[in-house]
């Protein structure tokens, strides 16, 4: 009897080991990336936010890709462009092999369809600016687009690696309506989608006709992970503990606290891309009582101590800035790397001394009976809950009086479009200078994303002469000239450059991260597993 | 006459004790859980009040470098920060003192502010019969809101703030408190005083303040105990979620969640508020319970 019950054991572990083996082995095919947000949708000329893009680069695929170096354009479903010599007109050849994920052939015609929807007041993009001032976009033939435009736009190719021009389906488009990116997304990328529940999860499966990856990795297509699915985890530590656990293979979603564990952790590796062109900075309303003189900004620059914030704060995973942008960015101009502005609290009082604002009995400056409190909006969450308190107490040290009003995502980017606050915290993804400068710095972009109120002829005139420069030292000149002015003029806070780091499961093989818009997988080509 | 004369059945029994003053005090006063919760409730309150000269450090002084120190009683603890610092290097005894008296006042506030209305809208709807249907339906109405829903719809109207939350707080305590007085009210209505008085001529505002209100004080006010550690409770999970206290103002409820994404490496950051809040509200329950075990006549001969 026992002997029988040993081998009916017996049979059932054996059993039970044949179906778990084949299942872990399934597994390891399988790529589990926690992420802090989701998108709202995945339309690609109506979400801006990170969360879209980062899954957008799968599912789809751009005329020209981005090196990991951040500043080299490559190749992608154009393997060849040329352009006139006044820099109006871009002709991209086609690659003739490309399919959509429902196995239809992409031709030129899609290209057009896409960039002209992205265009289209009634798509009604929010950046839409970036493609340029668009004459026309014309299939020449099956495999022939060329890109016209009214003025050269030196950007343009930097724009289009961006995930707002990739190319779409127009019969998915028309078959889906309202939803598309919601309920499917036909595309042209190494991975297809599956299924997304907002919130919580998206699913996407390989493309397995896939060949056409960018050169810029080692493998062009297929993708070796069979499934790759990104799940949404708010809380920072919970994402740190799906990483250590296993639970996620990789992610750059974990918490700076989080990474000396990691990298103390012989399973797991930290990835990193240190072309940290993701910046975070606090602007001035140059337009509002208190922080509308220059030397209040200037002083309020100098109390900060960007280095403590890198250094403390974010554990020393970031880069202190004093900068707008990454000095390593394209058109950075180095003639204002001497006269950035350095932490000094003791010039700051002397500045806020000299300008006539006086310390009152609580230690606050006054003058001529207005405080000096100005009021700043941000976002809730961790980061910018700690950044903002600690810049408040950097400047209860020179006795300005910062108030804070942190909004949850959903409501702050309405609060951040009004004229309600005198200072905002913000962050944000850039390849070049022109790429940062025409965003934020145009006074027709006020009051968003031009939230400064900053209106200047010269700034516009420079960024027009930048934006449609043919040659590359007229547009770094033009650009370098609107970056010292509006460094000397102080209107930003400058706190960090964020490098990429994605922390990763030692059983992937080795692989590059990218910082396009802040995703570190890009296309997630070379992702593969060892054992 | 026979009416007034005192029925035997009530008269002291011979070998009873003399009556002592006070009893319901020294009923009190045997309950050893209830004085506890006294002494460390008027501990606390006298903590809060004396904030600004206990706090051994500067609640608002950052300091980086200082940052995530644990407690003095752990191996890098320091003297200078007995309960350590929190995520930006502050001193956490001093935040947790002038913590505790953001959190109480808001407490006191709320309590005060919403226990008075409901007081008043109770006795009406007690007095004027006419009027009780109207605010009845309107505490029901009230009432099916929860507390937290009605934070966050005031944060968003006013914007996020201790104002927002004391507000709320208020509003959400009014209907209970409606019930509760009008329950007594009535009770007190149908004795024969308040017919006498009306008899003898005495204004609605006399009978409503002093014969009325002062007969039913007694059970409100402990409701109201029992309600401030429900508020304090409710307020800080509203500052919690970032609806209260705005930096770098100190509030146990906005502590505690400031601490929760140091968890892994500091948690006595959140751990201390959190301690501080279950202590308040504990204690402030403990001392309703037994003040209202003290005046509950089916209670005071068990």
């Amino acid at each position: 009897m026992s002997v029988k019950r040993l081998i009916w054991a017996a049979t059932a572990l054996a059993g039970g080991l044949a179906f778990t083996a084949p299942a872990m082995a399934q597994a390891q095919n399988s790529l589990t990336i926690v992420r802090e947000v989701d998108s709202d949708r995945y339309d690609p000329h109506r979400s801006t936010a990170r969360a879209a893009s980062e899954v957008l680069f799968m599912l789809a695929d751009t005329l020209v890709s981005l090196d990991h170096d951040m500043t080299s354009i490559k190749p992608g479903l154009a393997e060849s462009w040329t352009v006139s010599p006044d820099g109006k007109v871009y002709t991209f050849k086609l690659r003739q092999d490309v399919k959509f994920c429902d196995g239809k052939a992409m031709t030129a015609e899609d290209v057009v369809y896409s960039i002209k929807r992205w265009i289209n007041p009634e798509t009604r993009s929010p950046v839409r600016w970036r493609a340029g001032p668009v004459e026309d976009i014309v299939a020449k033939d099956a495999y022939t687009v060329e890109y016209r435009l009214t003025a050269p736009f030196s950007e343009l190719l930097y724009q289009l690696t961006q995930s707002f021009a990739v190319v779409i389906d127009k019969a998915n488009v028309d078959a889906l309506g309202a939803d598309f990116g919601v309920r499917g997304f036909n595309g042209t990328g190494p991975y297809c989608w599956v299924d997304w529940r907002p919130r919580n999860d998206m699913r996407m499966r390989r493309h397995d006709a896939y060949r056409w990856g960018p050169p810029i990795y080692e493998n062009r297509g297929p993708a070796h992970i069979q499934e790759i699915v990104w799940r949404i985890v708010p809380e920072e530590n919970t994402r740190l503990a799906a990483v250590l656990t296993g639970q996620s293979q990789a992610t750059q979603y974990v918490p700076y606290s989080g990474m000396a564990q990691i990298r103390a952790n012989r399973n797991l590796r930290i990835v990193d891309n240190q072309a940290a062109f993701w910046t975070y900075f606090i602007g001035f309303k140059v337009d509002k009582a208190g922080v509308d003189e220059e030397a209040v900004r200037r002083a309020i620059v100098m109390a900060v101590d960007q280095e403590a914030i890198s250094r403390d704060i974010n554990f020393g995973e970031t880069e202190p800035a004093y900068s707008y942008i990454h000095q390593a960015a394209t058109d950075w101009n180095k003639a204002i790397d001497q006269r950035l502005i350095r932490t000094n609290v003791t010039e700051a009082n002397r500045i806020l001394d000299a300008a006539g604002w006086v310390r009152g009995a609580d230690g606050f400056r006054s003058k001529n009976g207005q405080r000096l409190s100005p009021l700043a909006y941000g976002f809730t969450g961790s980061t910018w809950q700690k950044l903002m308190e600690t810049v408040q107490g950097d400047l209860r040290k020179i006795g300005v009086d910062l108030r804070i009003q942190l909004f949850d995502a959903t409501v702050a980017w309405g609060k951040l479009a009004t004229q309600e606050f005198d200072m905002f915290g913000m962050s944000f993804p850039y390849i070049t200078a022109g790429d940062a400068l025409n965003l934020y710095f145009r006074s027709t972009n006020a009051p968003t994303p031009n939230r400064m109120n900053w209106k200047n002829p010269d700034t516009d005139r420079w960024l027009q002469t930048g934006m449609t420069a043919v040659s590359d030292a007229e547009r770094a000149q033009n650009y370098g000239q609107v970056l010292e002015q509006v460094h000397e003029a102080a209107v930003w806070i400058p706190l960090y450059h964020e490098p990429m780091k994605v922390a990763a499961t030692a059983r992937l093989a080795p692989f590059k991260a990218h910082n396009i818009y802040g995703c570190g997988f890009y296309k997630g080509l070379d992702l593969r597993f060892t054992r | 006459m026979t009416a007034v004369t005192a029925s035997p059945a009530a008269a002291p029994a011979p070998d009873a004790p003399a009556p002592r003053r006070f009893p319901a005090l020294r009923r009190l006063f045997r309950d050893k859980l209830a004085i506890a919760a006294a002494f460390i409730l008027i501990l606390l309150i006298a903590a809060a009040i004396l904030a600004p000269w206990l706090a051994p450090n500067d609640p608002y002084l950052t300091n980086t470098r200082l940052r995530m120190l644990p407690p003095v009683w752990e191996a890098r603890g320091r003297w200078q920060f007995l309960l350590g610092t929190d995520g930006l290097g502050r001193c956490m005894l001093s935040r947790l003192l002038y913590g505790l008296q953001a959190t109480m006042l808001m407490g006191v506030i709320a309590t005060a502010i919403g226990g008075s209305i409901g007081i008043v809208l109770g006795l009406i709807s007690a007095f004027y019969r006419r009027l009780d249907g109207l605010i009845m339906h309107m505490s029901d109405i009230l009432l099916s809101f929860p507390a937290i829903l009605l934070g966050l719809a005031f944060a968003a109207v006013v914007g996020p703030g201790m104002t927002a939350v004391v507000v709320s707080l208020a509003i959400a305590t009014i209907p209970t408190v409606v019930r509760v007085t009008r329950a007594s009210a009535l009770v007190v209505m149908g004795q024969d005083f308040i017919e006498a008085g009306r008899s003898i001529g005495l204004t609605d505002g006399t009978l409503l303040v002093r014969y009325l209100a002062l007969n039913c004080i007694s059970s409100v006010f402990v409701y109201l105990t029992l309600r401030f550690g429900q508020v304090i409770l409710l307020g800080s999970a509203l500052s919690f979620l970032g609806l209260g206290a705005q930096p770098p103002i100190a509030e146990l409820g906005t502590m505690a969640s400031a601490g929760r994404n140091e968890l892994f490496l500091a948690p006595h950051i959140s751990v201390i508020p959190s301690l501080v809040i279950v202590v308040l509200v504990l204690c402030a329950n403990l001392l309703g319970d037994a003040l209202r075990d003290m005046l509950d006549p089916r209670l005071r001969h068990g």
